[in-house]
């Protein structure tokens, strides 16, 4: 099943809980499935189905979901990519949702404001506003392990 | 940090998280597979249910066409014959053409049938509705046929031609003849009840 892979990484994202995004990707199918007469051919296939995704998680009352930062601790054991995935899977999580969801869709996903704008239903100027605030917020959440980063040279 | 560093970060990041969608794509398939019936098993119940409806229609139909007397011929045939209910049967001729004399039909109706190529099984009397008529079994070529004969009297309830009908099973042809009503009754072909009325009209 195409796209599977990005609505199941961004679900995740969103919902913080595995089990929960796969049952928010398990709905966004069947309901694409459903509604795939509402698909116009030659329209971005992607873009919709991240649109129907994003609908289902505001429209089934699912609550936004923010982990609670549980710190993560320095382990010289645990591999520097492993550290720095968690790092940021806590800044992501420490932002709103909707700065979280623009971001995700514009930085992993790889939409365009424009595209966002369709998918979220919002202004384009929202999403950039949006977008430039998460930057902003992640920013200062990873500030101390970009020091420390900085300081090996890691972004030469 | 830029914003190009940034987002590269957070995508590398992201990107290297392990995802394992195969749960995810079984249970859509299996409930897809569960919810889908597809288009033409949809139309073909569609077509089947406006063919048996078109059936039972048409067959409610012929029924009331068919004159009463015809259905009960039918019926009596199916249980006396087809089921074999246990009766008593006359079997030598001349006893059966006493019978029907008893009961106003000509008694060389009985043999005249014969004539036409059909074996005299047996005979007795029984109802169709509330109307007494001789029922005489023939057979030809291992099949068996009932007719039915009652003198006509001043009713007329078929027309003069031969006329076909269908009950049920049972496949029938009927008649009247300015002295009898006569009801032929096969349970297998149309086409040899009719060729049998179709003979006895011409010696009746």
């Amino acid at each position: 099943m195409p796209h599977l892979g990005s609505l199941l990484r961004v679900a995740r994202r969103l919902t913080v809980q595995s089990a929960s995004a796969e049952d928010l990707v398990q709905d966004t199918m069947l309901l694409a499935w459903r509604g795939f007469h509402q698909f116009q051919p030659g329209s971005n296939a992607r873009a919709w189905l991240f649109r129907i995704l994003l609908n289902a998680f505001y429209g089934q009352g699912r609550k936004a979901s923010r982990a609670e930062p549980q710190g993560v601790p320095f382990n010289q054991h645990v591999r520097p990519a492993a550290q720095e995935a968690a790092e940021i899977a806590e800044a992501l999580n420490a932002l709103s949702l909707e700065q979280r969801s623009v971001f995700l869709l514009a930085v992993v996903e790889g939409f365009t404001c424009q595209e966002i704008a369709g998918i979220l239903n919002v202004p384009i100027g929202t999403v950039m506003s949006r977008l430039s605030r998460a930057r902003e917020e992640l920013r200062k959440i990873l500030a101390p392990q970009t020091k420390a980063m900085e300081a090996k040279g890691a972004f030469r | 940090m830029t914003d190009d560093e940034l987002d590269r970060r957070v995508r590398a990041a992201v990107l290297s998280e392990q995802l394992d969608t195969s749960r995810v794509e079984l249970a859509v398939r299996n409930q897809i597979r569960q919810r889908y019936i597809p288009g033409w098993a949809v139309a073909a119940a569609a077509l089947i249910a406006m063919l048996a409806a078109s059936v039972l229609s048409y067959r409610t139909f012929l029924r009331e066409q068919t004159p009463p007397i015809c259905v009960a011929a039918a019926h009596d045939h199916n249980h006396e014959i087809a089921n074999g209910q246990p009766r008593e049967w006359l079997s030598s001729l001349s006893a059966i053409q006493s019978l029907a004399s008893q009961q106003g039909v000509p008694a060389e109706a009985v043999p005249a049938l014969v004539t036409t190529g059909y074996r005299l099984e047996r005979g007795r009397l029984c109802f169709l509705g509330t109307q007494i008529f001789l029922h005489l079994v023939y057979s030809k070529d291992g099949e068996v046929f009932s007719v039915y004969l009652r003198p006509r009297g001043s009713e007329s309830p078929f027309d003069g031609s031969v006329r076909q009908a269908s009950v049920d099973s049972e496949e029938l042809a009927y008649f009247q003849t300015a002295r009898l009503l006569a009801v032929f009754v096969d349970e297998q072909s149309r086409a040899k009840a009719l060729a049998f009325a179709r003979a006895g009209a011409r010696v009746l």
